[in-house]
């Protein structure tokens, strides 16, 4: 018999850190296959222009060069988009951003087709550009699309905000900028597409968060059916919701395509900057209104989102931003609303937190501002309005359970707080303790399918395998599915494996983004086990010849009535000798009930499960210079249910540093008419930039819907940094920093 | 296209190579060699670490050095650091400590704390964190990265 233990929370160790430690595991760039063709993009060297002409030939008489693809020579869909179908694979007669493809080059190698590409000539008319989201609304900006530069928007509103604010005895109107930020991913984009002449059929490897999506755009693009395209997804090298973007599959496959062989494409960095998705620049107008005991009455906010050129996943990611403004808190009267507009700017898409870390920079940085206001302190005014279970928020969503996470968050808040301020100061330094509160939602929002189906496989050495029909984006999601399959199917950790993602093989688990995938997953493998088990005892009642219900299952084994065991390896073996093999698949479907679930707004709101955490910032600011030390952090988060601790710190911890760049220190700004695209001047934070003393509290109060009661935890971890350090710094030199990053300047308060 | 005569030991193992000069060592591992550890973060810039390697045990970002300046050098690249099969225990404990999410970054940053750890057995955190302050990672925050020295650091002093 199989030795189990219960392996839900056991600190397992994922297995593909060893090939990656050792330098052995393939990300799509490491693949190599005979005869491999390359790709360059040549992109617009404009913000925005009109194509006038394209003079391909003298690239063509290189030696070497294969093929070149213009938009013309696109057999299919020209364009692609989740959404709003309004991105082309490659410009077609008009660019709208720097370093938007224009012209596909395949050639023997990488530098023939780099060197053929740069003998383009592009012929441009210079079209004027804008890159502001409130000016792109104005009725004299440049127009980027037919339609307009109004993407979406969204207007919401409970109760009677002037009603509210007339309540109010303080009024506090504040403006907030946020700005652009990189997923910042060490892998850059890659694809690797190999062109079958038998049957026109094309595999494509890919670095994606969404293989079957991608599977889509690229049949759509070369005019293949669906089962034509096969979609493999290699081992990704971080993706941070920026690799929710088919472009550079489309091209590669595009490539092979034409010249009928296997074509790599590569992202630089400086490409990866200029032509993949970034998080949402924002401008965040705002209102609250609070009486003299502290409750709030009335907010009222504007937001103008930059989504750039094409909407990628804007219009979501404005959703999210909007229902988050409110933050954590009780507020009677709420007007919220959002504009997504069209600029000349990099594009801006997903990116973990979608759109709530910009949200929760106004609100939690206006709590604290409303707490100097009124002399009251910022823990106790937070306590004082706080979300409770069964407080209906003002999208009409009821707060679960998962609330009383928020009174446990500030408790612990106010003692890391003391312990905080008890720390003494370097000599001359102005310290500061600063926190905010985090929420951010699970899943795709209210009516859009969301279905995730995922299969198991028991092997005839009675081992598990799991078809995992969702990538691994290198947070650990396999990790998470194979310790919940192993719980469910009684088997040690080591027992149960997982298969690379197959769009031929694997079932479709839909995209792996919104803090839902161990929920997804999760939900999905109990169900197969259940389902397996049963398989698995009604071949044992035929093979055995017992009635099925005196069978059992126990730790990979049947049990018969008189208590002997059958190892499920028998059982498999034997029906291996008949062709036959024990398998389930199970769907979960993300759950947005109609009777439970506001119907009143658009499709993709509201989102109904939340999780909860705050964030509390120690800084020492020096007063001559305006550098922020962040030298103390803690970041409490309601998990629901720890599967995997480490994987659970290392969201967190993971999670922090990236709010710590958006907070201090990252912004693709645009310098002498480009952007910044490199990490010479975009700056990541560093192991030297990190808290010397960083601490993770982890809550476990259980989501009913979840698995094992999981909740998410993917994005919630960089939620509240920015405004947790702003509050900090605030504290600690008076200065209330309203737009990011808090540079030096901004804390000295110097003119830019 | 021109070529040069390159002498160098990759790992161990001498090779010589007849090669476009303008390659990086970084190219000739990844497309000459086959050996994919060594990876391209930031496009050859020096900016991001994952594609350092050792050079005569001093530890370099292979994009920013041309193939014609390791003649007669001794390189270790991630896949030579432990016997075939077997792991070296600073890759043990970036496993063990979890340090090792996408694992774009972990080849660098693992020959990054080789080389720290050859020079200072017993490193505090804050050296910790400076020897890995070349080495970008966007997954972990570092903070298992450093457990994970200490871890090796401990193995290390005791073999």
């Amino acid at each position: 018999m199989i030795e189990t233990r219960s392996v839900v929370g056991n600190p397992e160790i994922r297995k593909d850190a060893w090939c990656k430690a050792a330098g052995k595991a393939l990300y799509t760039a490491d693949i190599h296959v005979e005869d491999m063709k390359h790709g360059f993009i040549l992109r617009a060297a404009y913000h925005h222009a009109r194509i006038l002409d394209i003079d391909i030939s003298p690239a063509f008489n290189v030696p070497g060069v294969l093929a070149i693809l213009t938009a013309d020579d696109i057999p299919g869909a020209k364009v692609f988009g989740s959404l709003i179908p309004d991105q082309p694979s490659l410009a077609d007669g008009v660019v709208r951003h720097l370093g938007e493809p224009v012209v596909l080059v395949i050639a023997e190698t990488k530098d023939i087709a780099r060197k053929a590409g740069e003998l383009i000539n592009i012929n441009y008319e210079p079209l004027e550009a804008v890159f502001d989201p409130v000016d792109a609304l104005q009725p004299d900006a440049p127009k980027l699309h037919d339609s307009g530069n109004n993407v979406s928007e969204l207007n919401v509103s409970e109760g009677d905000v002037i009603k509210g604010f007339k309540e109010a005895d303080f009024i506090l109107e504040e403006t907030f900028r946020l700005p652009r930020i990189s997923p910042g991913y060490m892998e850059p984009e890659t694809s690797l597409a190999i062109w079958h002449e038998e049957g026109n059929t094309v595999t494509v490897w890919v670095s994606s968060q969404h293989p079957f999506t991608d599977q889509e755009f690229i049949a759509a693009a070369l005019d293949l059916p669906v089962s034509s395209v096969q979609v493999k997804s290699s081992v990704i090298g971080g993706a941070f919701g920026g690799k929710e973007d088919s472009s550079i599959s489309i091209l590669a496959a595009l490539g092979a395509q034409a010249v009928k062989a296997p074509v790599r494409l590569v992202n630089t960095r400086k490409e990866s900057f200029l032509a993949h998705p970034k998080r949402h620049p924002a401008e965040i107008r705002m209102k609250l209104g609070t009486k003299k005991d502290g409750s709030f009455t009335a907010l009222q906010a504007q937001a103008y989102m930059d989504t750039g050129a094409y909407a990628s996943y804007g219009p979501a990611v404005a959703m999210i931003l909007t229902e988050t403004l409110a933050g954590s808190y009780r507020i009677p009267n709420v007007k919220i609303d959002t504009f997504l507009s069209y600029t000349n700017s990099p594009l801006s898409g997903a990116m973990r937190g979608f759109g709530s870390p910009q949200s929760h920079f106004a609100i939690e940085s206006m709590v604290d501002m409303m707490a100097e206001k009124i002399g009251l302190d910022p823990i106790k005014l937070r306590k004082k309005n706080s979300l409770r279970p069964g407080d209906k928020v003002f999208t009409g969503v009821e707060m679960s359970n998962s609330a009383t996470a928020l009174m446990i968050c500030l408790d612990k808040s106010q003692d890391i707080k003391d312990r905080y301020l008890a720390v003494e100061a370097t000599p001359g330094k102005k310290t500061g303790v600063g926190m905010a509160l985090a929420a951010q939602s699970m899943g795709l929002g209210a009516n859009v399918p969301d279905d995730s189906t995922h299969r198991l496989l028991w092997n005839t050495d009675g081992s598990v395998e799991i078809y995992l029909g969702s990538p691994d984006l290198g947070q650990g999601l396999v990790t998470a599915a194979e310790q919940i399959t192993a719980e469910a199917l009684e088997l040690p950790f080591d027992r149960v494996t997982t298969r690379e993602l197959d769009t031929l093989l694997s079932p479709n688990g839909n995209v792996t983004c919104a803090s839902r995938m161990t929920y997804m997953v999760g939900n999905a493998l109990i169900d197969a086990s259940e389902k397996l088990i049963t398989g698995l005892l009604s071949a044992a009642s035929v093979m055995l010849d017992f009635p099925v219900e005196s069978l059992s299952y126990k730790k990979g084994c049947v049990l018969k009535p008189d208590g002997t065991e059958v190892t499920v390896n028998e059982i498999t073996t034997r029906l291996a000798a008949d062709s036959a093999v024990l398998q389930s698949e199970s769907t979960f479907s993300f759950p947005y009930p109609e009777e439970t679930t506001p119907q009143h707004l658009p499709i993709g709101m509201p989102h109904t499960l939340y999780c909860f955490g705050a964030q509390i910032a120690r800084v020492e600011v020096d007063p001559e210079l305006g550098t922020v030390d962040v030298t103390h952090f803690a970041a409490i988060h309601d998990v629901g249910r720890i599967i995997n601790q480490a994987g659970v710190e290392g969201q967190i911890e993971g999670g922090v540093a990236t709010g710590l760049g958006y907070a201090l220190y990252e912004n693709m700004l645009q310098k002498e008419n480009q952007w910044i695209d490199s990490f010479t001047e975009y700056l990541l934070p560093t192991a030297m930039d990190l808290p010397e003393h960083f601490e993770s509290v982890i809550l476990e109060i259980p989501e009913a819907s979840g698995p094992y009661g999981v909740k998410g935890i993917g994005e919630i971890p960089l939620v509240a940094t920015a405004p947790a350090v702003a509050n900090a710094v605030f504290d600690a030199v008076g200065v209330r920093v309203t737009e990011l990053p808090i540079t030096p300047e901004r804390v000295l308060e110097i003119e830019e | 296209m021109r070529t040069i005569e390159v002498s160098l030991i990759l790992n161990g193992l001498k090779k010589d190579l007849t090669i476009d000069p303008n390659k990086t060592l970084l190219e000739v591992i990844r497309e000459d060699f086959g050996l994919t550890g060594a990876k391209d973060g930031c496009g050859g810039e020096g900016e991001c670490g994952a594609c350092t390697v050792l050079l005569d045990g001093y530890l370099v970002n292979s994009c920013m050095i041309f193939i014609g300046q390791v003649d007669g050098l001794n390189i270790t690249t991630i896949e030579g650091l432990a016997p075939e099969g077997e792991y070296h225990p600073i890759q043990e404990a970036f496993v063990s400590a979890g340090a090792v999410q996408c694992g774009y970054c972990t080849p660098g940053a693992v020959l990054a704390v080789k080389a720290l750890l050859d020079k200072n057995s017993h490193p505090s955190d804050q050296v910790i964190k400076e020897g890995l302050s070349g080495n970008l990672c966007r997954c972990t925050g570092y903070t298992k990265m450093v457990d994970a020295v200490q871890i090796a650091a401990e193995v290390l002093s005791d073999d």
